[in-house]
């Protein structure tokens, strides 16, 4: 969730119990219009601007991984591997009747809905990748390790080509109440811990093999000095998905929809429009 | 009481700006610091040291695995227990072996550390104490590559099949979530019917509890300063009474780093400077992020450390605490026989401490010293402490040590 105030946020939630509802997915929901799915990084979800205005002409539908809603952490204890997880989220695009709609994916979100649309070739109507993991490449070795043990004052690096963005230094704030910082940073911890069931070490489970299935209209967008994933990924993504479209922004980092927002803003919905 | 000299082997010739130059013992380059004929000598070094405590009389002797490190260059300690097994043997020696232990958590092969310690067992003549870790974040996670969320599910199942492979008459199948093996029947298993089993654990309540549930020995390191992290024993024996278990002193284990000389000058002056380094420049040197990658702590213990770091004591500023700041928060004990035998005693009879594991070598410290250290605990420390314990009573309560090896005959 965000720390700063002048961001909407989401509307309203659903939870809906997928897995014979052993486990219950908490929906995060904004805005009128078409179906969009954001698919969170592994920091969690964080409602930031760039959904708040994807939200003015669509229906924003964010789900959050299993673990990472609060007072729900056991929940990714039940998910027993990387393709349980994708099932689950297929279960949940079916039971919100949301097939067909566009989907949007922020690092392992990125691999999640790529993932999703390699395995299930027609579940959505456009797939966006914003800066998406889920390739391994020896000459350029995803960083994901280094930032889950990264002092904590050099994560900001990790994410932003510059870090003193206020954006960027809003998503990374603490409460201001100090008695909530304990409970805020066992949150944000708890959340790369789930993720890192499927990100530890590498978060490669076989998406550049199935790439090659994905048939649909397909945007990548990276940041050119994007620390935690390299760029050169953007190729890759490319090379492999038919008919694709790859855009780099110059001086902007990993989480690219708060660096660069106009350019990610416009450049998603000319594609989706 | 038992008594046991416990070490790590850390190679001991680091440059003196190591820790200008170098932030972490971890990920520490190995061809540009180490030489390979002082690399052989302190592993040889490490295990004659072991051996002289055996002689000298301490009741056992411990080590620990540590993967990738720098300040503890044992990633199997079974390979050093195999000598150390057959020599004790070969010099009738009656010592209880600690492997303390291979780490549960890390391990991809727990029927191969089942295997081990059977193997041990058998060349001692049943004089094996195992140790059950669940592993450091830093060798479970980055070294071994397991997801840190997966450790202690990891470690659960590991003990388990650990366990039956060891007791279990029949062959059987394991279909576990981490390990699958179509048929199990080792060969050979443990001279003793159940292996006494210690935990080292650093104070988690979680996992205080599982010890306690398992009936296990929970074995403390106090690297982080006694003084500063007393209340875990309050919290352990509470605990334990939670749980209905007895207050026998022999469930606990506590390892305290000492160094001892025939005075107080002379010790600080011949083992300071190694003391020193090995804190600033050994386990001082583990940067915290990599003992906790996100995941590996519950939610709650996390939020419980960031409220109330007081578990860590002295180790957030052990890279650059002065020698005075570990000497008083007893994260080392030194000084004259008079004065440690004083402070392990008053540590021994506060936290009711039934098995004490005296660490000797620390961080640069020759060979000759270390021995010194060793002799001048088992001759004059040692004598002090079985009094005291005698004194204290606990013995007059009738505790049984339950957690001892049993040798063949029993």
């Amino acid at each position: 969730m965000s720390n700063n105030t002048n961001i909407k946020g989401p509307e309203r939630e659903e939870v809906i119990g997928v897995w014979n509802d052993e486990i219950s997915l908490r929906v995060n929901i904004a805005g009128d219009g078409p179906a969009l799915l954001y698919f969170h990084p592994a920091g969690g979800l964080y409602w930031d601007e760039f959904l708040d205005a994807l939200a003015e002409s669509y229906t924003v539908y964010a789900p959050e991984l299993p673990g990472t809603t609060p007072g729900d952490p056991y929940a990714i204890h039940k998910v027993k591997d990387y393709t349980d997880l994708i099932l689950m989220y297929e279960e949940l695009i079916q039971k919100l009747n949301l097939k067909g709609s566009v989907a949007i994916g922020q690092s392992m979100g990125g691999m999640i809905a790529f993932d999703l649309a390699s395995f299930y070739p027609d579940i959505f109507s456009h797939l966006i990748g914003l800066a998406p993991c889920g390739l391994w490449r020896d000459d350029a070795p995803v960083a994901i390790a280094d930032l889950y043990v990264a002092a904590p004052e050099t994560v900001p690096s990790f994410l932003f080509d510059d870090p003193s963005l206020p954006a960027a230094q809003a998503m990374l704030s603490l409460p201001e109440d100090p008695a909530n910082i304990p409970k805020h940073v066992a949150q944000a911890v708890w959340n790369l811990g789930c993720a890192g069931k499927f990100m530890w070490p590498f978060p490669d489970h076989g998406l550049g093999g199935r790439l090659h299935r994905i048939a649909i209209p397909t945007l990548v967008l990276w940041g050119r000095n994007d620390n935690l994933v390299p760029s050169i990924y953007a190729e890759d993504f490319g090379a492999n998905i038919s008919g694709s479209e790859v855009h780099l922004y110059e001086n902007c980092g990993h989480i690219l929809q708060i660096e660069k927002l106009d350019d990610a803003l416009s450049d998603v919905k000319r594609f989706i429009a | 009481m038992k008594v046991l000299a416990f070490q790590q082997a850390p190679y001991r010739h680091m440059p003196a700006d190591f820790a200008e130059k170098y932030n972490s013992v971890v990920n520490t380059p190995y061809f540009e610091l180490v030489d390979n004929q002082l690399m052989h000598e302190d592993h040889v070094h490490f295990i004659d040291e072991m051996l002289h405590a055996a002689r000298c009389g301490f009741d056992g002797i411990g080590l620990t695995e540590h993967g990738q490190s720098s300040y503890d260059v044992l990633p199997n300690p079974n390979l050093q227990l195999a000598a150390l097994a057959y020599a004790t043997q070969s010099e009738g020696l009656d010592t209880a072996l600690a492997c303390l232990g291979r780490s549960l958590g890390k391990t991809k092969e727990p029927l191969r550390v089942a295997e081990e310690y059977a193997v041990l067992d058998q060349i001692s003549g049943g004089r094996l104490i195992a140790g059950y870790p669940i592993s450091l974040s830093f060798d479970s996670n980055i070294n071994q590559g397991i997801p840190p969320i997966q450790t202690r599910d990891r470690f659960a199942e590991n003990i388990m099949l650990i366990d039956k492979a060891h007791k279990e008459k029949e062959p059987f199948a394991w279909n576990g979530k981490y390990n699958k093996h179509p048929h199990v029947n080792l060969w050979p298993r443990p001279v003793q019917p159940s292996l006494p089993v210690w935990s080292p654990a650093v104070g988690n309540p979680h996992t205080l509890g599982g010890i306690l549930d398992r009936d296990q020995v929970f074995l403390y390191f106090s690297w982080f300063g006694p003084k500063l992290t007393g209340r875990i024993f309050d919290r352990y024996w509470e605990m334990a009474e939670e749980r209905g278990r007895d207050t026998n002193p022999y469930r606990l284990a506590f390892l305290q780093c000492v160094a001892v000389g025939e005075t107080d000058e002379e010790a600080h002056r011949e083992y300071g400077p190694h003391v020193k380094a090995a804190f600033n420049t050994g386990l001082g040197c583990i940067p915290q992020s990599n003992l906790g990658v996100p995941g590996y702590m519950d939610i709650n213990g996390v939020e419980a450390v960031t409220r109330d770091p007081g578990d860590f004591g002295i180790f957030p500023k052990m890279r650059t605490a002065a020698y005075e700041e570990i000497v008083d928060a007893q994260a080392c004990i030194v000084g004259g026989v008079d004065t440690v035998a004083e402070q392990l005693i008053e540590l021994i009879k506060s936290h009711r401490i039934g098995n004490l594991l005296l660490m000797t070598q620390h961080g640069s410290m020759p060979t000759e010293l270390t021995k010194k250290n060793i002799s001048l605990v088992a001759e004059k420390v040692m004598p002090k402490l079985r009094q005291a314990w005698s004194e204290a009573g606990f013995d007059a309560q009738g505790w049984e040590h339950n957690w001892w090896p049993t040798g063949l005959t029993n």
